[in-house]
């Protein structure tokens, strides 16, 4: 940083066209030549355009705090919220090429010289006011039909897992970026010091899964307080927070003060700005000795809560505990929490696999929604649920309609999303008869970050970090808010 | 468009009315000097007389020549010119009046204090020539006026965004692309380039093509550096072109399903930052004072004065820590003392924040005795009160608080009755009594994953 400060001050060339002009202008009598070259160079000085400040939204938020459900692996869209009729009526006959148009299939398909289309075991029906379709391997979250949006155009590049879910979490294909949570700590900062803003709980089920790497809650080129923090479940939530036996709190305050003292030292000495990250960084953890167990002790929670959750939310890493920790987390103000619940990924015996799936996820999923509603929390609270790409609407390897696969599909899948900003109970974008392409209102992985930045009260064009000599964002140069999702 | 005129002039002459704004400077300063030691009594030196009045007629004459690059002349250039061209004339009045060596020097100074004023008239005519009408009025806000119930779209809706957003160089004085915005016959009549505006067919129309055009484009209306208009804008001026571009259509003649119905009721929402504009200024340093671990206290959003404050229960309480916020009480519009240990001297913190829309109290040991401090809340809209002691007498109070929108009061000591009441009397409130029982139950009896075991 302060090397580029340094360049920056000794290097008059780095001045831009702008600086030029409204430099000139200062000039004795330039003033006005200046001023008739930009007509309103005067108008502007008083900042029609707002710089970011970092810590504060950049308009009025509607969400303070984001919980993720990520599905990892990538639930099939037909067997949850993409009913599609025909694939029964033509079921075994050929995907028409009208719709698959030659697109690009992943190498466990492209050999594949038949694509019989395959339609789903389970059922399906509408639920609520909304008429929302949604699959009978979610009972629980039919019943909260009307608090949730069903987004059924989510469209990805990527086919892969590896790449498609570090676009959803980074923005980006290739790893290295920020991640989601990470930009909102370094854009909105944390609601309590305490605790991390960005906290991580993985869980998983009995599917077939893919690898979860801490780099997809990595805090890329942004200060690595931002990063996200995996809280284990069990004894000790986070690895190394606990002092060692012996050592008490006043030893480990005496501690910190004198490696401090050392650090602000090194600090004056080079300027480097992951030493003040680090000093925070070890008192957080002294905060946390004491806040996290408190959050994490479910103990307390009454009877009711444990019922609505399942009795699953106190065994510890479950998605139902995770869930339940979630909105404890949530309560106790932190800004991005993101769960990983692994296993969606069926390239074969998808029926049976994905009921288990669902069996982990639905009851704890929707009794959050309910829980957070009751706290008036799903006021400023945005929950997501969704995997990262979708699944081919033909079935992967020899046709049998009682133990099918699906095979990777990018251009269009169904997440959903409840409070925080996000109107309830829409049924938002529609895919063709096929389930195959979008054919209404898409949503880009871009546009959902942008929407999602929108109703935390970011500006994802303006929120911005400039490293190796450009300006980047979590939509990188993409992304449009989709203002008909918004309440 | 500028070229094109420019033509017609011989290039040099053109090219001489460009140095104005840089020579006005001389005569200005010279003149003033002048005037300065002649209303004070001392001697006009003949070299500085000679140099200021030179200046002057050089800077009338290139004023004239750049003048003439403008096709329309507005009110302002018109004055502008004749007011340059009297101070010019005056000046010359001068240095001869001082060559006759004049025994009455009131004479001169009448001349000097007409000077005086010509000179400040016609730097602010100039200015505003260049900058624009209001470029030196005392700030004024944009046109704001709340748009009426069935608005023209017209009038109400599309002049609106243009005056606010294209007005400033497309009007009488400076009309640029030679397109007046200032009516719709003009508009219709359209500017240089022409079909600014297609009736009913926005995708042709000049003004539209030039919205979507990307920002650093040459052609981007409005021009780099000014704020663009936002999406909504654009498509009330794309749907209303669309329609027919027509000055009598009005919001309620729409079908529901019109986009055009949607985008103007968004607009007709009230901002939500307008209503904290008023509040008092808070430095940030201030904030950074009465911030700590246990308390986080930010603005609602960037530059403005409305605060969001958040405590937290630390190792050991001391309410000190809340009550400091008494220093920027009017401007705490959100706060949260969930879980806290709250008695009276943190409610008579509470009372002062007579800006409060959302408060959150729930799970502490509040009862209807601190209810009643929020009696003055008046602007609450939002009110967090389950796992608490308060009971139906406290519901009395909540019931009065006419903005409130949301209230959770599950966990408490309400009745049934009371409850039912409030919500049959108060229908634009959403009483929040926790999870319904029949989904409660629901969840109970089919817990998908004891089944499975
Ligand atoms: C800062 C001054 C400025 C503002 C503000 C501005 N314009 Fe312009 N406009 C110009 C200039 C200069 C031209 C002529 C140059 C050109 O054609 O690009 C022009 C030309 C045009 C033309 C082409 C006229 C023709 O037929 O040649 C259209 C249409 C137009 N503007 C529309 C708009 C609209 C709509 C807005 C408001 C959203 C707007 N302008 C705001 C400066 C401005």
């Amino acid at each position: 940083m302060m090397e580029e400060d340094k360049i920056k001050s000794e290097n008059p060339l780095k001045v831009n066209r702008r600086h030029f002009f409204s430099q000139l202008s200062v000039g004795i009598g330039s003033l006005a030549l200046g001023s008739l070259l930009i007509p309103d160079l005067f108008k502007n000085s008083a900042g029609q355009i707002a710089q970011p400040t970092l810590g504060i939204p950049h308009f009025a938020p509607k969400a303070k705090r984001v919980i993720y459900l990520f599905q990892a692996g990538a639930p099939s869209q037909f067997e949850t919220f993409d009913y599609k009729p025909i694939l029964r009526e033509r079921m075994g006959q050929d995907l028409p090429e009208s719709i698959r148009k030659g697109q690009r299939l992943t190498n466990m398909t492209a050999n594949q010289d038949k694509f019989p289309l395959m339609p789903p075991k389970v059922g399906f029906q509408q639920h609520g006011e909304s008429r929302t379709w949604i699959s009978d391997f979610f009972p629980h979250i039919a019943k909260i039909a009307d608090e949730i949006t069903v987004v059924r155009s989510m469209h990805t590049e990527a086919i892969n897992h590896d790449p498609a879910i570090t676009f959803f979490q980074t923005g980006s294909q290739i790893s290295g970026r920020p991640s989601m949570g990470s930009w909102l700590s370094y854009g909105l900062g944390s609601e309590n010091k305490n605790l991390p803003s960005f906290v991580v709980l993985t869980s998983r089920g009995k599917g077939n899964s893919q690898g979860l790497y801490s780099k997809l809650w990595s805090s890329g080129f942004l200060d690595s307080k931002h990063q996200g923090v995996l809280l284990r479940s069990g004894k000790d939530p986070v690895l190394y927070l606990n002092d060692p036996e012996g050592i008490s709190r006043s030893d480990k305050r005496h501690l910190l003060d004198q490696v401090s003292s050392l650090n602000k030292l090194h600090h004056v000495e080079t300027g480097d700005d992951e030493i003040e990250s680090r000093i925070a960084q070890y008192e957080m953890a002294y905060r946390m000795q004491m806040s996290v167990p408190d959050v994490m002790d479910v103990s307390k929670e009454p009877e009711s809560i444990i019922k609505l959750y399942g009795e699953d939310c106190q065994v510890p890493g479950t998605y139902a505990a995770n869930a339940l920790q979630a909105r404890r987390l949530a309560e106790n103000g932190v800004r991005f929490i993101q769960l990983y619940h692994q296993g969606w990924d069926q390239h074969g015996n998808l029926h049976d696999e994905m009921e288990g799936q669902a069996k982990d996820v639905d009851q704890a999923s929707a009794a959050l929604v309910m829980d957070l509603k009751q706290r008036g929390m799903l006021e400023d609270t945005l929950v997501i649920w969704g995997g990262e790409f979708g699944r081919g609407n033909y079935c992967q390897g020899k046709f049998d309609p009682n133990n099918y696969g699906r095979d990777h599909h990018p251009r269009a899948f169904s997440i959903w999303m409840a409070g925080g900003g996000i109107k309830p109970g829409l049924n938002y974008g529609q895919t063709d008869e096929f389930g195959y392409n979008v054919v209404e209102n898409p949503v880009h992985i871009n546009d959902f970050h942008a929407t999602l930045m929108h109703t935390l009260g970011l500006d994802h064009e303006q929120l911005t970090y400039k490293y190796q000599g450009r300006r980047f964002r979590l939509t990188d140069v993409a992304g449009n808010v989709i203002k008909d999702l918004l309440a | 468009m500028i070229f094109e005129s420019y033509i017609e002039l011989p290039a040099l002459v053109a090219w001489v009315g460009r140095w104005h704004p840089l020579i006005l400077h001389f005569p200005i300063v010279l003149l003033l000097i002048g005037i300065f030691l002649g209303l004070t009594g001392k001697k006009v030196p003949k070299k500085l007389l000679t140099l200021a009045v030179l200046t002057a007629l050089i800077t009338a004459i290139s004023g004239f020549f750049l003048g003439r690059e403008s096709e329309t002349k507005g009110n302002l250039l018109f004055w502008h010119q004749w007011l340059g061209g009297g101070l010019a004339l005056f000046a010359a009045l001068w240095y001869g009046l001082e060559g006759l060596q004049l025994k009455k020097p009131i004479y001169s100074k009448i001349l000097q204090i007409v000077l005086l004023v010509l000179i400040l008239f016609t730097g602010h005519y100039g200015g505003m020539v260049t900058h624009g009408e209001d470029f030196l009025a005392l700030p004024v806000n944009k046109k704001e006026e709340k748009i009426p119930e069935n608005p023209l779209i017209y009038a109400h809706v599309v002049d609106r965004i243009l005056e606010n957003n294209c007005v400033s160089c497309h009007n009488a004085n400076k009309q640029k692309g030679q397109l007046l915005m200032t009516s719709l016959d003009n508009l219709l009549k359209g500017g240089e380039v022409g079909n600014t505006i297609i009736p009913s067919d926005a995708e042709n129309s000049e003004l539209i093509r030039r919205l979507h055009l990307p920002l650093e484009d040459e052609e981007h209306m409005p021009p780099e550096g000014k704020k663009p208009l936002d999406e909504r804008e654009i498509k009330i001026l794309e749907r209303w072109i669309a329609l027919g571009a027509s000055d009598t259509l009005r919001l309620n003649q729409l079908e529901d399903s019109e986009p055009l119905v949607a985008l103007v009721k968004g607009l007709m929402e009230p901002d939500p930052m307008e209503k904290w504009k008023n509040l008092p200024k808070v430095a940030d340093s201030t904030l950074q004072n009465l911030a700590s671990d246990y308390l986080t206290i930010n603005r609602i959003a960037i530059n403005s004065d409305a605060l969001s404050a958040a405590a937290f229960l630390p190792p050991e309480y001391d309410p000190q820590y809340i009550l400091n916020l008494k220093r920027v009480a009017q401007n705490i519009v959100e706060l949260d003392l969930s879980g806290l240990p709250l008695g009276p001297q943190e409610m008579g913190l509470v009372a002062q924040c007579t800006n409060l829309e959302w408060l959150e109290l729930d799970r502490t040991p509040i009862t209807d005795v601190e209810i009643d401090t929020l009696k003055n809340l008046s602007k609450l809209r939002l009110l967090k009160v389950y796992d608490t002691k308060i009971g139906d007498k406290g519901v009395g109070v909540l019931k009065e608080l006419q903005s409130l929108k949301s209230l959770y009061l599950w966990k408490t000591n309400t009745s049934q009755n009371v409850l039912d009441d409030l919500k049959s009397t108060r229908t634009n409130l959403i009483v929040d009594d926790g999870i319904d029982d029949e989904v409660k139950e629901f969840f109970i009896k089919s817990d998908s994953l004891v089944e499975e075991q």
